[in-house]
């Protein structure tokens, strides 16, 4: 039986309904975008074949590398800035009384679960240069000075956006950090109590060591969250001032649907679809290569 | 267990007993009167029980259309067409709308009747979704009812929108607030530099100048390029909208300098380039703005302030009198329009004329000038709709929207990007001039 079970057909079987509807609903549908890209497609009509002319007008585009500078932004903001901090916040939590764990829990979901519109109008408002609360924080701490224009400023607009998708993500990443952390048996702990280790050496030699494959799937998700990094730049500043706070998918979108060139936004589509896979291919061979079992 | 049980109960009782409360009651909707009521009528599915469902998509941005929408079309619709079961959707404004309905049409899923524009008509035109109304309009007599029906024919000679004709009568003007303009100790400007200057004196009294939505670059790309042009040299602004001339042209980058000198003198609050319509008004209307920027169709709301005065924009050079020179918004292309696709096409028809004329009776109500004919005596204006009108119709030279009757979709969108990226004031307008100037040298609109 064990051995019927383990040939490469009985594999593909049991694999078969899932490859079926990735190739149906992930797969087959960049086929005729790799189609369109190659084309000069303005959404309705088919105006001739052009090639690889659209890849090559859009890698000379400006406004395409802003887009990949603010998409990596974004990123490094999310992996580098925001996944210690959620950790910290689920070593954290874990280190709480468990009145205060489903406190924290609860107040850590809460941006979350608030839809992006709400959360990225609440931030708008932060960011107000007339009367919003940071202006008026630092002016009310006599620091005038440093007030901006958070949302036009070329150098400020990013981080800005940035910042508020931290904040409504950060809690949600240490939640699934915290489950983690929960997974690994007591006993290591209570090991480390009688050698007399501190918190800090617990969490860095037993706590993220153990939990690199939750480690891994946050990192995934995050990364992924933060390459497809649109609707809070759609409702906080439109792409703009300009094209500054432009992502990749948000330059896609405009290039396709505001300017009426479909055959150059999936030329930009294709590209992103390819850096995507590389990354994620990156990720899987370098990240959490053993797998751990305790 | 059993108070649980017993709390679930309670609580479903008390959801059920709240729906249903809901389901039965009334709206809360004003019948119309029956002078605000459009008289259009139709026939429609004589004998039949079964009405005949439309969609509507139109737009829901500012508080004109809102009004129109609450008081003149809704309530007297189903009046005016019993056969006929709308549905209205609200397309919003701008980029919003514009890509609404470039969505729809990619995806075959128009509605029967819409608000068309001439800023995304090109690809609705190109996949056949939008109606050559001019055989239907002709034969059913609402043409004559337009003061000048040429000026609803496209540049192919046909007609794909109908509206109140109001838009003509549309053009950008500087608000005032008179008593902030006291208060601060300056005079209505006649030429820019006196512009600069008051604003100037209105920052140092605490007073936010100037205001207009800036979000998307809605200004610069709708009007204050054109104006800014415009205000040095009428003629190349003619010849930009004609595509007689480009952005080589000195007069051209000249206006585009004007407006990287608003932006970098402070004409406009912090954040400018992010403000959106609707808090841009807010700022005038609650006093923290002193000018606002805009298009006379908010005349009649700001009217209502019997503080609130207007005056055209300054000269930049002799070349330039108000008097003399104007930019009107209108286009054959603004309007409403139906599908080409539409099941419906004679109900779709009468109801894209039955929302024209509602568009007409409500434009009519406020005093402003429409160019279809309603049957009602002519309303006498208010006193700033009166002094807009005896300073607007007599100029000789009324010059159409740039934005409107010269870009395609890829360059007015890459106007917005521009422009948005001028009022930040950390752009300079060499990069326009280089950067926009490629893309004008790229438009299709005049190849059509």
């Amino acid at each position: 039986m064990n051995k019927y079970y383990s040939t490469n057909m009985s594999i593909f079987v049991f694999a078969a309904p899932a490859l079926l509807l990735f190739t149906v609903f992930c797969v087959y549908p960049l086929l005729p975008q790799i189609w369109m890209s190659l084309h000069n497609h303005d959404g309705f009509r088919n105006l001739g074949f052009v090639g690889l002319d659209n890849y090559r007008e859009m890698i000379a585009n400006s406004s395409f590398w802003t887009a990949h500078k603010n998409t990596y932004l974004i990123v490094a903001i999310s992996i580098l800035l925001g996944l210690p901090l959620s950790m910290m916040l689920a070593l954290y939590m874990d280190s709480q009384t468990p009145n205060l764990r489903r406190f924290f829990k609860s107040a850590a979901m809460f941006p979350a679960i608030l839809s992006v519109t709400v959360v990225a109008q609440i931030w708008v408002a932060f960011y107000e240069p007339n009367w919003g609360l940071f202006n008026s924080l630092l002016k009310a701490v006599g620091l005038e000075s440093w007030t901006k224009s958070w949302l036009t400023d070329q150098y400020t607009v990013m981080p800005s956006i940035g910042l508020t998708f931290l904040w409504q993500y950060i809690g949600l990443n240490a939640i699934l950090l915290y489950t983690g952390i929960k997974t690994i048996p007591k006993q290591y702990y209570e090991a480390a109590l009688i050698d007399g280790a501190s918190f800090v050496k617990v969490s860095l030699r037993i706590t993220i060591p153990l939990m690199q494959d939750v480690i891994k799937y946050v990192l995934i998700l995050s990364m992924l969250g933060s390459m497809a990094f649109y609707s809070h730049v759609r409702i906080m500043t439109s792409g703009g001032p300009g094209d500054l706070s432009r992502t990749v998918v948000y330059q896609m979108y405009y290039i396709a649907f505001e300017t009426s060139q479909f055959g150059k936004g999936t030329a930009i589509a294709v590209l992103f679809v390819l850096e995507c896979l590389l990354i994620s291919f990156l990720i899987q061979r370098f990240v959490a290569r053993e797998r751990l079992e305790f | 267990m059993k108070t649980l049980r017993l709390l679930g109960v309670v609580l479903m009782a008390g959801a059920l007993l709240v729906a249903a409360a809901c389901g039965s009651s009334k709206s809360n909707t004003q019948s119309p009167s029956n002078d605000a009521a459009p008289s259009t009528k139709t026939e429609t599915s004589a004998g039949s029980d079964k009405k005949i469902k439309l969609r509507v998509v139109t737009i829901t941005t500012d508080e004109n259309r809102i009004k129109i929408m609450d008081n003149y079309i809704k309530p007297g619709v189903a009046e005016a067409l019993p056969g006929v079961e709308v549905e209205f959707e609200p397309g919003g404004g701008g980029e919003d709308m514009a890509n609404k309905l470039k969505t729809y049409n990619a995806s075959g899923d128009m509605p029967d009747v819409f608000w068309s524009d001439a800023g995304y008509f090109t690809p609705l035109k190109n996949t056949g979704n939008i109606m050559d109304l001019t055989e239907a309009i002709t034969a059913d007599g609402f043409i004559d009812k337009y003061a000048v029906t040429d000026a609803l024919k496209h540049i192919d000679g046909k007609i794909y929108a109908i509206s109140s004709g109001a838009d003509t009568y549309f053009t950008p003007v500087i608000f005032y607030h008179k008593e902030l303009f006291e208060q601060a100790g300056v005079q209505v400007p006649t030429t820019f530099d006196e512009l600069i200057d008051i604003s100037k004196t209105l920052k140092n009294s605490g007073i936010v100048p100037a205001v207009t939505p800036g979000k998307d670059g809605w200004g610069p790309k709708l009007y204050m390029l054109q104006q800014m042009i415009q205000i040095g040299d009428p003629q190349a602004m003619i010849d930009l909208v004609n595509n007689r001339t480009d952005f080589d042209n000195p007069s051209v980058q000249a206006g585009v300098a004007r407006i990287e000198q608003l932006a970098k003198e402070g004409v406009f609050p912090d954040g400018i380039a992010n403000l959106d319509y609707g808090p841009a008004m807010e700022m005038f209307t609650s006093k923290k703005a002193a000018m606002l920027w805009m298009f006379t169709w908010e005349l009649p709301n700001l009217a209502v302030d019997e503080n609130v005065d207007f005056f055209p924009f300054p000269s930049a050079s002799d070349k330039y009198d108000p008097n003399q020179h104007v930019q009107f918004w209108g286009s054959p292309l603004n309007g409403y329009a139906v599908s080409a696709n539409t099941k419906h096409p004679e109900e779709a028809i009468k109801l894209a004329e039955y929302m024209a004329m509602a568009d007409a009776l409500f434009f009519e109500s406020t005093g402003a000038p429409i160019a279809l004919d309603t049957g009602n005596a002519k309303a006498e204006p208010g006193p700033l709709m009166k002094k807009f009108v005896d300073w607007y119709n007599p100029i000789p030279t009324k010059i159409a929207s740039f934005a409107l009757n010269s870009l395609d979709a890829r360059t007015l969108a890459e106007l917005s990007t521009q422009g948005a990226r001028l009022l930040t004031g950390q752009y300079p307008a060499e990069n326009f001039i280089e950067e926009f100037g490629k893309v004008w040298k790229e438009n299709t609109w005049f190849d059509q």
